[in-house]
């Protein structure tokens, strides 16, 4: 199958220390792949190199065979965290925007996904709660038509409640075809809704692996992470 | 429903419609929910789920109908044989633990009768 997502040989450094170390990544279409890796390790900077916020880096990345930033840009729907926006924007206004922005923006689309996670349009960003606002984000990402979602840490700091929302938003919205890749730094809440895991260790990718291949050998998708760390502790 | 984390989860999802299947939950001849109902209802993959159908519409306890989606056989062969298959995976399960607590296979039999006729008298 053609890979949606190619990274050739990417390093990235920010004021002469590396970040990011001869990473090599093939993602295919229609998957959902968890970007792992501890805090710090690296997972928001390779989301920003993928989306082409971030520059000034070494090597290739390639979207659906595209890999100029503006064709790639067209190819992937990122949210990053809303910060752009004033606390006193209202989710209205945000919809505004995008759809200005965006060409790919299905309003419809948005209603649904809104109404499904129980969202008031009149609210301010100031009077969202955390769990709130990462609906919101989620909402927004789905709502735009991309062949590849990143989605940074959506899972961070929610009650059980909104996670479960968010989950269920993820495998309902999920075009059949696109891939979607989703950072967090635990694995077991979300493990049963993944294809594949990717974990970024010393700069990295340490491993890429099918979740249900780990799962034939006996082992939890947790237990195969956190032993990557614990064999490094012994 | 709560998957064991160390199993693939679709052999799980195989287990799980065998059983609603058998106890008639899902009937002979009528549709199953589709791939992303059961999805989220088991808070599952597509794919993961895809590929515990395509094994039992190999296996021929489902069959697709083109557009529509996938049905359950009314092969009652078929689906008598599955359910002499689920039992005999439970009895292994017992008796392999059974074993491993150092029973015989003649002390499960004793054990077994008498603990059957005592819950029976409680009834």
């Amino acid at each position: 199958m053609e890979n949606l997502l190619e990274i050739r040989d990417l390093t990235y450094k920010k004021n002469l220390k590396t970040i990011l170390d001869n990473i090599n990544l093939n993602l295919q279409p229609g998957k959902i792949v968890a970007l792992l890796g501890e805090n710090g390790a690296g997972k928001t900077t390779l989301m920003r190199i993928i989306s082409g916020m971030a520059k000034n880096y070494h090597g290739t990345v390639t979207i659906s065979g595209e890999n100029a930033i503006a064709e790639r840009k067209a190819h992937l729907s990122f949210t990053d965290g809303l910060t752009g926006f004033a606390n006193s924007t209202k989710i209205k206004e945000i919809v505004k925007f995008y759809k200005i922005i965006y060409q790919d923006f299905d309003q419809n689309q948005f209603e649904q996904l809104r109404q499904f996670m129980k969202l008031d349009s009149e609210m301010r960003l100031s009077e969202m709660s955390k769990g709130m606002r990462e609906k919101l984000i989620i909402a927004l990402a789905f709502s735009r038509k991309a062949d590849l979602y990143l989605l940074d840490e959506p899972f961070s700091g929610i009650d059980a409640m909104a996670r479960k929302k968010i989950i269920n938003s993820i495998i309902l919205w999920k075009p059949e075809n696109s891939t979607i890749l989703v950072s967090d730094h635990f694995v077991n809440e979300i493990a049963s809704m993944l294809d594949e895991i990717v974990i970024i260790k010393d700069k990295t990718i340490y491993t890429h692996k099918s979740t249900e291949e780990i799962r034939e050998h006996h082992k939890s998708v947790e237990d195969y992470y956190e032993g990557l760390y614990d064999a490094e502790e012994e | 429903m709560e998957f064991k984390d160390n199993i693939p989860i679709y052999l799980q999802i195989k287990q799980y419609l065998y059983r609603q299947i058998i106890t008639g939950k899902l009937k002979p001849g009528k549709k199953i929910p589709s791939v992303r109902e059961l999805a989220v209802q088991l808070t599952v993959n597509v794919n993961t789920v895809q590929r515990a159908l395509q094994q039992m519409n190999f296996e021929g306890i489902l069959y697709t109908k083109r557009g529509e989606g996938n049905f359950v056989t009314e092969d009652t062969t078929l689906l008598e044989k599955t359910k002499r298959e689920l039992i005999n995976a439970e009895l292994d399960k017992f008796v392999h633990s059974m074993n491993s607590l150092g029973v015989s296979d003649e002390q499960i039999l004793k054990s077994l009768s008498e603990y059957l006729k005592e819950e029976h008298s409680d009834d």
